[in-house]
């Protein structure tokens, strides 16, 4: 298939046939002679000393070949590292080891590594692992853990705030002074469990001889693991090869380096045997890090028109019992920097505490800090259409960044949107759901005593992971640009490496649309490959939605690189001048003469028999290109959620779900709407459904899928999606990101439906999740006054 | 998520079960597996051995009996839902195998499991206390029959002796003018039931309430008769008042299970409201 | 997890505190209790094996009473930890004379509760809980009535 144009073809995801027959190789399906399974024995108790460890028992069962404990793996790996450390926000990090090895902080955290033949082996083995723990107090609310005489995890972190971060613009106070209405809220965003359908897990295998580590695991970004682990063993970059390939969802649960890869890396190491350690899901529940969890302060300055002139924000983010490697980025740089969202406040402060508590540790989750933010900015606009009386929409387009003034930097300076069209994704949505009809009909059920709602979310979001320079400064640990190598082969198929790592998101599709676009060659005679560094140049992996736009544009420069070279060597071949030739889908021909023309395959076996190369060209058609954006890049949107509570039971119905999303540039519609449809999903589950609960012991209740409500086809309906196309002019595709849009844009929107659906009983703000029971009993007090 | 070792034993008659029960105290049986494996894989279950009825003769099909019904233990709730002798007799067994679970448990899960294993929540023990039904078991002293106001004891608990085995579970043919509904409020993350009302509701002539069997599952520790309400049923005439009145009863009494999605207050609640909702349909469906 | 509850033992109040701290009475009645060995003043480490239907488990820990007050109230403390998961409690029982010599006990406790039996059966630790206490006073209110 070849297409004039990158953009518009909904084709079939050539990853699909594989997948969903059985035919995927994921972490789990490596099988390696020799190989031995790893169980780690966690701790049941969230924040405990541990007294002795006695293995005699265990190590004496049947198939167990080795039992490691922390104070083994001291001298053989350094502790879990993190790798974003915000400059100027006093952090510090504690030292948290991959196995514990004199204090346990939270539920799960890892004890012993017990090497069996099998799995089942080595369960029965740890079970028989004696631990004697003191237990310690405990202390599991970050508001809680920063009260003097708490109790404190690390002495090198006082009152456990791991960090303070600030950010400000504009001249707050002074917007206060002059306000004609001022108000405070607080707003919690609940912790949330990732959830990716694949757990987390790898294959270590170190090889005698070559003292090579090859490491299979579940990685968004494969080069980032090979880079720190190098640093956390010792062993070169240079014997270190990862392979991420086919990897079963991340959602940011799988940025992180886990403690697991690397104990079995060192494991494979020291018994030079292939390691396989799998979490299953109650492990997983409690060893992958978990999402959100903020207590959010926020003060509100606006005028009686409805515009808001100053925003003050005090976050207190739990970062649970140790700091993971990328989260202290999360709550600070991309939480405060969506901070006003898509409304031009001049006048923004924001103060982000990082406290460490006995819970599992946070990390990056589907919009890692802009969902967060959205939820905050969008509450407060409907807070404030509540206090002056104004439709929510009115309210927003008087704030909102007019179409005219971008690039627009925010109140701080630190960051400038690139393009946006906010009214116009509003104007449809209004259009899609018959706004004026839809207020006519919740008139009539409010009349009938029902509790009918409409809730809107006109987002930002910052994506497009990042200019390299704007990733130092804000003390990210690498780079943010990404690789691309177009290999195109003499019998004129295409190679692409690429340094994104998808999991599921169709990079092996649309990539191949974007090459076709370029070079012409047809999308079957295109292999895109990622997931292994020996092969691929360094990449910073997927995540923060960026393959796309940073990725996709290193395929583009570096596919415009071999299409110049083959324009020198197709027009040698002509015997005319390079000037005198046009590329035209994947052949080169001579201006204005069709029929004097060389085809993709000539040129490609020419430039590699090399028998007649134009003078300075050397053979080969082999160009890579390393893409470092010069900005980030910002999707908008307006999604529309229609509530309707059922009174008996608390249950809140979706009735209508319409989303008007801007991402610039679309290669293939069919997967940009699959990205809405997932985000959206999983956005309305925050509000409705997921919730992380611990107990005061730090006892993590909602443990399995008993306990923890993702969704379900059921619960949501169909949703309604439309797309304006405002491209980004920073990167040559026009391209800005979908992954994680639907997720920042629906859980306001559905929240402020519900609390319009409750406001007539004088509800002004509900905290999630909106569960029924928590509804219920609103309206049954609400009655009883 | 991975069980500790146990012997498997498949036997191929009722009695060699009934032995392997005696020889095997630490044994469970296993049908559908969906409850017994998901606590083995967890290690919070480890029986010795595992005596595995999928081979067992005379334990399954549906069949019509004296005009009513006679379940096999081992019926799946999808052979439920697709018998027709179901949905012509007992309309309400199809629309409750229905809602338990999923697809892939309705495949495997079986009504002679649903009981035996007695959770708290699980759907079938209220609609067969609506259905009076009876419970066929056979065990080392031979058979005997189980009314099912008998067989509920508490939480995992059933009068069932260590060594016997449900073979059968007969509904009697329901009387003229009665009606039966199932209705459920789902446990957003499990699926079982945080509240399970089954109503069946006969009429008399005089168009007034002649009988009402009201069961309630997921509230409190074991599927319970609702008496109470019931009795404020019988002799009344079926306006939606009346049953309003008499829905308010079916908390009375009884004990509240609790956890983070639901507490005892709530529950106590939607056994109201469910009642209230199932015997409303129930009562349609007489009088249609 | 809280408990609390209420029971009325047939029986006078003096008699009724005999048995409650007696580690013999205490072994007999507390449900699934396999031994229990003195090791120190109103201490004892303790097997216990319970659980409800096919959720079992043993449990190896201790059991504490402290802060008594002749025959009004004492402190109990359990802890317990096994495969399925551990359990650590405190709780006040109360004695009160009730009416025709029989005692009315008041208790009071917090449970933790945590390893996969936390994680997993939530929502029947507060029945379960509360039905083993049940059985623990009718298990002595039978010893002392049976006598």
């Amino acid at each position: 298939m070849v297409a004039s144009s990158p953009f518009g073809s909904s084709i079939k995801r050539r990853e699909d046939p594989r997948l969903i027959t059985g035919a995927g190789h994921y972490t789990d399906d490596v099988r390696l002679p020799g190989m031995l399974s790893m169980a780690i024995l966690r701790s049941p108790h969230a924040h405990a000393r541990i007294v002795n460890i006695d293995t005699s028992a265990a190590k004496a069962m049947p198939g167990v070949v080795a039992i490691y404990t922390g104070a083994d793996l001291v001298d053989l790996v350094a502790p879990v590292p993190c790798a974003w450390q915000p400059k100027n926000s006093d952090i510090k990090v504690p030292e948290y080891r991959p196995l514990a090895v004199d204090t346990v902080r939270y539920v799960g955290d890892g004890v012993a590594a017990v090497v069996a033949e099998n799995r089942y082996m080595a369960e029965d083995a740890a079970a028989a692992i004696n631990v004697q723990y003191d237990t310690l107090p405990v202390v599991v609310h970050q508001l809680d853990a920063m009260k003097d005489g708490a109790p404190q995890l690390y002495d090198s972190v006082p009152n456990n705030v791991a960090f303070h971060f600030h950010l400000e613009g504009g001249d707050v106070d002074a917007a206060f002074q002059k306000a004609d209405l001022t108000f405070k809220q607080r707003l919690v965003n609940q912790r949330l469990i990732p959830n990716a359908m694949e757990t987390r897990g790898a294959v270590a295998s170190y090889q005698r001889g070559s003292n090579e580590l090859t490491l299979w695991c579940t990685t968004q970004n494969p080069h980032i693991v090979r880079f720190l682990m190098s640093l956390c063993t010792n062993i070169p970059e240079t014997q270190i090869r990862v392979l991420s390939q086919d990897i079963g969802g991340g959602f940011g649960s799988k940025i992180a380096m886990q403690a697991g890869e690397m104990i079995a890396s060192v494991i494979s190491k020291d018994l030079l045997r292939p390691i396989k350690w799998m979490e299953d899901r109650s492990e997983n529940y409690v060893s992958t890090t978990h999402g959100r969890d903020h207590v959010d302060d926020v003060e509100v300055a606006a005028m009686k028109d409805g515009r808001v002139v100053g925003l003050k924000v005090t976050a207190y983010a739990n970062m649970g019992a140790y700091l993971s490697t990328a989260a202290p980025g999360v709550p600070t740089w991309l939480f405060t920097v969506t901070q006003s969202g898509a409304y031009d406040i001049p006048n923004v402060a924001s103060d982000v505490y990082g406290v460490l508590t006995n819970t599992t540790a946070t990390d990056a989750y589907r919009g890692a800090g802009r969902p967060e933010a959205t939820y905050l900015i969008e509450r407060v606009m409907d807070l404030v259409a509540k206090k002056l009386n104004l439709d929510p929409t009115e309210v927003r387009r008087k704030n909102f960044i007019p179409s005219d003034a971008f690039p627009y930097s925010i109140a701080s300076g630190a960051i400038a949107y690139d393009s946006g069209d906010y009214d116009k994704t509003l104007d449809r949505a209004l259009e899609m759901i018959d706004y004026a009809a839809l207020r006519k009909e919740q008139e009539q059920a409010r009349a009938e005593g029902r509790l009918f709602g409409v809730g809107f979310s006109t987002y930002i979001e910052v994506c497009g992971l990042a200019p390299s320079a704007a990733a130092g400064a804000m003390g990210f640990g690498g780079g943010l640009y990404e690789s691309a190598v177009v290999r195109v082969h003499p019998t004129g198929k295409v190679t692409v490496l690429t340094g994104i790592n998808p999991q599921g998101q169709g990079e092996g599709t649309t990539f191949a649309q974007l090459l076709n676009g370029e070079l012409g060659v047809p999308v079957e005679d295109i292999e895109i490959v990622w997931g292994d560094t020996d092969r691929i140049p360094m990449g910073w992996g997927t995540y923060g939605s960026r393959s796309t736009a940073v990725g996709g544009s290193a395929l583009v420069f570096a596919a415009r690189k071999v299409r110049d070279k083959m324009m020198k060597i197709g027009a040698h071949l002509l015997e005319v001048s390079p000037e005198e030739v046009v590329f035209d889908q994947g052949s080169v021909h001579v201006k204005g003469a069709p029929d004097q023309v060389k085809s993709f395959g000539e040129i490609a076996l020419a430039a590699y028999t090399a028998w007649n190369m134009p003078e300075g060209v050397t053979p080969g058609l082999d160009e890579s290109y390393f893409f470092d954006p010069v900005s980030n890049t910002f999707p908008f949107g307006a999604h529309v959620c229609v509530v309707e509570i059922d009174k008996d039971s608390g249950k809140a119905d979706v009735r209508r779900y319409v989303a008007v999303d801007d991402v610039g540039n679309v290669i293939n519609p069919m997967i940009v709407d699959g990205q809405i449809h997932g985000g959206i999903a999983q956005g309305l589950a925050q509000a409705v459904l997921e919730t992380a609960v611990y107990d005061d012991n730090g006892q993590l209740l909602s443990g399995t899928m008993m306990d923890y409500a993702i969704p379900k086809a059921s619960s949501f309906p169909n949703y309604e999606l439309d797309r304006t196309v405002t491209p980004c002019p920073f990167n040559p595709m026009g391209l800005k990101g979908v992954g994680e849009a639907g997720t920042i844009a629906s859980t306001p929107a559905i929240m402020n439906a519900i609390v319009d659906a409750l406001s007539p009983l004088g509800v002004e703000h509900f905290d999630m999740p909106a569960s029924p029971q928590r509804i219920w009993q609103l309206v049954h007090e609400q009655k009883g006054n | 998520m991975y069980p500790s070792a146990f012997d498997y034993f498949r036997p191929s008659s009722v009695d060699e079960v009934v032995k392997l029960l005696q020889e095997n105290p630490e044994g469970k049986i296993i049908a559908g597996g969906h409850s017994l494996l998901p606590m083995m894989k967890l290690r919070l279950a480890a029986p010795a051995s595992l005596i595995d009825i999928g081979r067992v003769p005379g334990l399954d099909g549906i069949r019509s009996d004296n005009g009513g019904v006679a379940f096999g233990a081992r019926t799946t709730y999808d052979q439920i839902i697709k018998s027709d002798v179901v949905q012509q007799t007992l309309p309400v067994a199809a629309e409750a195998a229905g809602v338990v679970g999923d697809i892939q448990v309705r495949n495997r899960g079986t009504i002679g499991g649903s009981i035996a294993h007695a959770d708290p929540a699980a759907d079938f023990p209220a609609v067969l206390l609506a259905l009076d039904a009876k419970v066929n078991a056979t065990g080392p002293n031979g058979q005997r029959t189980i009314g099912i106001d008998d067989f509920f004891v508490d939480m995992f608990t059933t009068s069932l002796e260590p060594e016997e085995i449900v073979t059968e579970i007969s509904v009697a043919k329901p009387a003229a003018k009665t009606g039966m509904a199932y209705e459920k409020f789902s446990h957003p993350a499990s699926g079982y039931a945080i509240v399970g009302v089954a109503a069946s509701v006969t009429l008399g002539n005089d168009g007034n309430v002649s009988a009402a069997r009201i069961a309630i599952t997921g509230a409190g520790p074991i599927a319970v008769r609702a008496n109470g309400t019931e009795s404020a049923l019988v002799g009344q005439a079926p306006t939606a008042e009346n049953v309003k009145a008499a829905a308010q009863k079916a908390s009375d009494g009884m004990t509240f299970l609790g956890d983070i999605h639901a507490g005892e207050e709530y529950r106590a609640h939607l056994t109201r409201v469910f009642t209230e909702r199932a015997i409303n349909k129930a009562v349609e469906r007489a009088q249609g | 997890m809280k408990i609390t509850g209420k029971h009325t033992i047939n029986a006078p109040r003096d008699q009724v505190w005999g048995r409650l701290i007696d580690p013999d009475s205490i072994a007999a009645c507390l449900p699934g209790v396999e031994t229990l060995d003195k090791v120190g003043d109103d201490e004892y480490s303790m097997a216990m094996n319970i659980g409800i239907g096919m959720v079992k488990g043993t449990y190896t820990g201790k059991v504490r009473l402290s802060n008594m007050n002749e025959p009004t109230d004492y402190q109990m403390y359990v802890e317990g930890s096994g495969r399925p998961g551990f359990i650590k409690g405190t709780g006040t029982v109360r004695l009160a004379d009730g009416e025709n010599s029989t005692t009315d006990i008041e208790y009071n406790g917090d449970v933790e509760v945590g390893g996969p039996v936390g994680a997993v059966a939530q929502r029947m630790l507060g029945g379960v809980a509360n039905r083993m206490v049940g059985q623990f006073f009718g298990c002595v209110e039978s010893k002392i009535t049976g006598e």
